[in-house]
């Protein structure tokens, strides 16, 4: 440890500073993120019947996975491989809420319509093989949902009545943040930080 | 400690019945020992565990996702924690209290990593876990550096491992931005003049060597694990001979490269299937090394090398009794031939040791 050195304090400063700004840079970034990407509401369905709530945040499924392979766009059906970043394209159903895949591109698609939206996210598994039955699973970093300690079981059962949506903030670049839940219609939001 | 009082006592009470220690000499040098200067002391090794306790209460209040705080309260707990533990790092260096700044120090990095992990709980984030870590260990590697706290580098190395792991988790296939990092925090240890800490990297690089050997280009490639672990033991005595200004991390280069040459021969012979005769090369090879770095660990008083090599030795011939090479009898007879062979190496070195004695040459 330095001792009795004339940057001992300056040095002391930085470091705090320096990782103060790390934190605070994240913060901002998200808050960003929350106040002005566009709000879209996806249906949460249940993803492991066995145990969807670990400890202190609850796994959430979006019905999008797995994607047919065919709809991985042609210039990638050869390389995409796992723990690759991709661009999914989604368009609404049946409902607001029920979204499907159109297609997967390795970048943010060029022209999209109106209803679209494009989440970024990371491919977790892939089938080698080309085929008819070539399917793919990709995470796009909004399936965990921490909720304070013992009160997870709650909305865990809410998840399996599928009575829960979530409510998701995408930014212009595909980042997709979770704002938060509506769970039997009731919007449980965090206010923005700053 | 315990264990070089004793052997010294030991060689002490053999000088002195030589002649060339008087009995005086003798009590003044033990009792020198026994004072126990020089070694760790009792208050710094607390400061540091309660340092590492600290950390973990931060880490489990950041779990607890306690909401009886408002989150703008908690994080601002948090950066209060980071800021008041640097303050209190240099407060403490300037009274000289070196340990226990230390262990401020480390406190103030576990913080940060524990605000990374709240701002991610705060926003839902799971985008990917690696590159929250990835962040940690480059702040707690900051802190290690511009305040010269050894603890905190440590802290940067294991998180660095944590990094590789939670990657590999991910992916198939080696993750390599390990080496860079690694190269980075075992450059601050060296820096620092931190012999333990060189001691964890060289550990780190072993077990990365190791485990990447399952995949190294996505086939089971221990041959590359052998020949690094053989490199480097090449190396190590060639620095041994020709780099005087490095001659005091030879052997520990020496120690690490056996282990991971015996990992990796051991993996080529169990872990993949080779050929009878194959294996019985392999195996032959891995004992002979093994006796190799007995002999050179008794020779040079290397105590480490002596004791790999025995450990090494130990788990070749359990792996291969329980495996058998053609038949049970085929295996009976392998270690037939090895009990004959290291006998006949046991009588040849008797003899040179009597000879020596009796020409009165140093052993």
């Amino acid at each position: 440890m330095i001792a009795d050195h004339k940057w001992l304090w300056p040095l002391v400063a930085a470091v705090a500073l320096l990782q103060s700004v790390a934190i605070a840079k994240i913060v901002y970034d998200r808050d960003a993120l929350l106040k002005s990407g566009r709000e879209i509401t996806i249906d949460v369905v249940p993803v492991d019947p066995r145990d969807i709530f670990r400890g202190d945040y609850v796994i959430l499924g979006y019905g999008l996975d797995p994607i047919d392979g065919k709809l991985i766009a042609p210039d990638l059906q050869e390389t995409i491989r796992s723990n690759d970043p991709v661009f999914v394209t989604i368009r609404p159903g049946a409902t607001p809420a029920t979204w499907q895949v159109v297609k997967v591109t390795a970048a943010y698609p060029d022209t999209i319509e109106a209803s679209d939206a494009v989440l970024k996210g990371r491919v977790t598994w892939v089938n080698a093989q080309q085929d008819e039955n070539r399917k793919l699973s990709v995470r796009y970093g909004i399936e965990n949902y921490f909720v304070p300690e013992g009160t997870g079981r709650d909305l865990e059962q809410a998840v399996r009545d599928g009575k829960v949506q979530a409510v998701v903030a995408v930014g212009g670049d595909g980042t997709a943040a979770l704002k938060g839940l509506i769970v039997n219609g009731e919007r449980r939001i965090d206010p923005p930080l700053l | 400690m315990w264990s070089y009082r004793k052997r010294l006592a030991r060689d002490l009470a053999h000088w002195r019945s030589q002649g060339w220690v008087t009995a005086d000499a003798e009590a003044q040098i033990l009792k020198d020992v026994a004072s126990g200067r020089g070694g760790v002391g009792l208050a710094p090794v607390l400061a540091i565990i309660a340092g590492v306790l600290m950390c973990f209460a931060v880490a489990s209040f950041v779990a607890a996702n306690w909401q009886d705080m408002p989150r703008l309260g908690r994080l601002g707990l948090l950066l209060g924690i980071i800021w008041a533990s640097y303050v209190a790092a240099g407060a403490l260096a300037s009274r000289g209290a070196g340990a226990f700044s230390d262990a401020a120090v480390l406190v103030g990095s576990a913080a940060f990593g524990a605000s990374i992990m709240l701002v991610s709980q705060m926003y839902h984030i799971n985008g990917n876990p690696p590159d929250g870590v990835l962040l940690w260990w480059i702040g707690a590697l900051l802190a290690g550096v511009a305040l010269r706290s050894n603890p905190a580098v440590a802290l940067a190395m294991i998180l660095v491992c944590v990094w590789w792991g939670m990657a590999m988790n991910q992916r198939n296939g080696t993750f390599w931005p390990f080496l860079p990092a690694w190269a980075v925090v075992a450059a601050a240890f060296a820096w620092q003049r931190w012999w333990p800490g060189l001691h964890i990297a060289a550990l780190a690089l072993s077990v990365f060597v190791v485990v990447s050997g399952v995949d190294f280009g996505r086939g089971d490639s221990h041959a590359v694990v052998a020949l690094v672990g053989l490199a480097a033991c090449a190396a190590a005595l060639l620095i041994e001979r020709q780099v005087p200004a490095l001659h005091d991390i030879a052997p520990a280069i020496l120690g690490y490269g056996f282990a991971v040459a015996v990992a990796g021969l051991l993996g080529l012979q169990f872990l993949e299937s080779p050929g009878h005769l194959l294996l019985i090369a392999l195996a032959a090879f891995t004992l002979i090394l093994c006796l190799a770095a007995i002999a050179y660990g008794l020779r040079a008083g290397h105590r480490g090398a002596v004791w790999l090599g025995y450990i090494g030795f130990s788990v070749e011939i359990l792996a291969l009794y329980t495996t058998t090479i053609g038949s049970i009898l085929g295996t009976s007879l392998f270690f037939l031939s090895a009990a004959i062979i290291v006998a006949m190496l046991a009588y040849a070195a008797w003899r040179l040791a009597d000879r020596q004695n009796q020409s009165g040459a140093p052993g």
